[in-house]
């Protein structure tokens, strides 16, 4: 059902289509700094998307993209091929993910709310995509993440549940009333939003 | 689109658009699909959603990215050699069971090393060097002898001289010629008919059969008319059994006696030393002679009774006195002659050890029934414990709890509120 995306990984080097991550990542534990590079290329655009649709500032979201790739190459060492690559290489994402939400309610706390600063590409943000964006915020955490997993990383039931901890029978149902609400937002007469409420629900997304 | 009406549920619909469905359940419904326009118009709603959620682009990342983690890749790339800690690592295992095999090894040299032969060695040199220092004063007993009677002479001199002066004043003949004699004595010694030595020999000899040994050293022994003048056996368990003696073997047959105990074992440690002694004898005899004639002319004296009842128990007196030196050293003499007619032989005999396979003390019902008694006590022990450490720091634990237990709670699910997983 979901389609190839911008973000999807890819394989931009025809020779090393032949390998899998797994086998890439184990060949840059074993000290080739190539294999990493492959890697990289397939998945700096993914991971990217990762965090630029659940952080509102950008910058942010390649600050976390580069802090995700470093911890991969810390815990190289560690990285056992038990699972798929594309799993361990989200569920990194998603600790730092939390980390830096962690502290940014910790700087909202003390510090008041932070001033986000102005994205080109939200001035040209299209009314479609805020409404979408307005309706995946709206729906539940947990919903709202297993269906952005499933659309826009395109990982499987059996990822997810994995990510998330949760039975298989979960996540299909989950995403299924994710899916369901979220044709039902869409589907009614969308009020008028700010551009301070479309940030605010990129945030929480 | 309910269960009855319809083969597939909604959710199935989308499991089968994600591929998430088996093969044969992916079959029912897409023949479901093709007979069902409500079902096909669920299939189009979600494909629709999704057409709509890849309107939500994102920019294509800055290159910016790209040197820092490129950098970092290349100076992370060198090998790494991390030893997985998991239960299968075959590395973990090698390392881990060589690592305590080298543990238990040292440990074990450590206890045989320093708990049984170190104890053993050094009660062997105890009694050792408590031998030798018994031999030492055997042997050093004339000259300390000789010396306290050269002091005792020495100091005798004066007092002899006043003697004289007062039993010149009872027979000035006999004084006169006493002077004399002393005088001849004192400078003629008898010369030394052959030279006198004492000799003392240290053997170390380890022996196969250590019973045997014992044996043939009391016939040599007796063969020889020697005799042990000290002898000390050690006998502990998982360890070599040796013996330490001092014997005492006539002169003559010393060599003998010397080739025979040879015959024992290996022989690892052999020395001999020569104290010649005859000047110390001639030295000895000539002061005893004196002390004899000295007797003998105070003997004369006190027959004469010309002088004063005062003068004769003075007299008396310094009869006894000399009587005294004379058998202090002629005892000396006869121990010196000893030393030379007889000499020493310091033998060590170490059995060849071989390590004994003993049988465990108990039997296993034994040892298991033993065991499970201590693990019975070890058990009551360890929950009286508790329970004892439960009445003392209970109530305080309880109040702690309480004290540091609810705002912990508190901002616990503070916390959870604020920050839920997703």
């Amino acid at each position: 059902m979901t389609g190839k995306r911008n973000d999807a990984p890819s394989n931009p080097d025809a020779d090393e289509q032949t390998e899998t991550d797994e086998q890439l990542m184990v060949a840059f534990a074993r000290g080739s700094s190539d294999a990493f590079n492959v890697l990289f290329l397939r998945y700096k655009q993914p991971l990217f998307g990762f965090f630029r649709r659940r952080v509102a500032d950008p910058a942010q979201a390649e600050e976390l993209t580069q802090e995700a790739f470093l911890a991969v190459l810390r815990a190289s060492a560690r990285y056992q091929a038990c699972a798929l690559f594309r799993t361990y290489l989200y569920a990194i994402g998603f600790k730092i993910l939390r980390a830096h939400r962690r502290k940014s309610a910790f700087r909202v706390i003390f510090h008041g709310e932070a001033q986000l600063g102005h994205e080109a590409a939200i001035e040209s943000t299209a009314d479609a995509e805020v409404v979408l964006r307005q309706a995946v915020g709206k729906l539940d955490p947990m919903d709202r993440e297993i269906l952005m997993l499933r659309e826009f990383e395109q990982l499987s039931y059996a990822e997810i549940a994995e990510l998330c901890s949760l039975p298989l029978n979960t996540v299909r149902s989950r995403l299924f009333r994710a899916r369901t609400a979220l044709h039902d937002l869409l589907a009614a007469p969308a009020p008028h939003s700010t551009r301070n409420e479309l940030k605010e629900s990129e945030g929480r997304a | 689109m309910t269960a009855t009406t319809h083969p597939v549920t909604p959710e199935e619909v989308m499991a089968f658009l994600d591929g998430e469905l088996s093969h044969v359940e992916a079959q029912a419904v897409s023949a479901h699909l093709e007979d069902c326009a409500e079902c096909a118009g669920v299939v189009e709603q979600f494909r629709n959603l999704s057409q709509s959620l890849s309107e939500w682009e994102v920019p294509a990342v800055s290159s910016k990215l790209d040197e820092p983690v490129r950098d970092a890749a290349v100076s992370n790339s060198t090998p790494v050699r991390t030893i997985r800690f998991g239960i299968w690592n075959w590395r973990l295992w090698a390392i881990g069971g060589g690592g305590a095999f080298a543990a238990i090894l040292v440990f074990a040299l450590i206890i045989f090393s320093y708990s049984s032969p170190l104890p053993r060695t050094a009660q062997f040199l105890a009694q050792k060097k408590e031998i030798e220092q018994n031999n030492a004063a055997t042997n050093n007993k004339p000259e300390v002898m000789n010396g306290l009677i050269d002091k005792q002479q020495i100091a005798a001199l004066p007092l002899e001289s006043r003697q004289m002066d007062s039993l010149a004043r009872i027979s000035p003949g006999v004084v006169s010629e006493a002077k004399t004699r002393d005088a001849r004595d004192r400078t003629v010694a008898p010369p030394p008919s052959a030279p006198m030595i004492a000799r003392t020999v240290s053997l170390t000899i380890q022996v196969k059969d250590f019973a045997a040994a014992r044996a043939a050293l009391d016939n040599i022994l007796a063969r020889h008319h020697g005799y042990s003048a000290q002898l000390s056996v050690n006998t502990q368990e998982n360890a070599p059994r040796d013996l330490y003696a001092s014997l005492r073997i006539p002169a003559p047959e010393l060599l003998a006696a010397i080739g025979e105990l040879k015959t024992l074992g290996r022989v690892q440690n052999e020395s001999q030393t020569g104290e010649e002694v005859t000047q110390q004898h001639a030295d000895q005899a000539a002061r005893l002679k004196n002390s004899r004639e000295t007797e003998e002319r105070l003997q004369a004296i006190l027959q004469q009774r010309t002088g004063k009842i005062e003068d004769v128990l003075e007299v008396e007196e310094e009869i006894a006195r000399v009587r005294g030196e004379i058998e202090s050293m002629e005892s000396d003499q006869d121990a010196l002659e000893h030393r030379v007619s007889f000499a020493t032989v310091n033998l060590q005999l170490t059995e060849e050890y071989k390590a004994q396979l003993n049988s465990p003390d108990a039997s296993a019902t034994t040892r298991m029934h033993n065991s499970f008694v201590a693990g019975f006590h070890n058990a009551s022990e360890t929950v009286l414990r508790i329970v004892l450490f439960l009445e003392e720091y209970g109530p305080p634990i309880l109040i702690w709890l309480v004290i540091l237990g609810l705002p912990a709670s508190f901002a616990w699910r503070r916390y959870k509120r604020m920050h839920s997983r997703f």
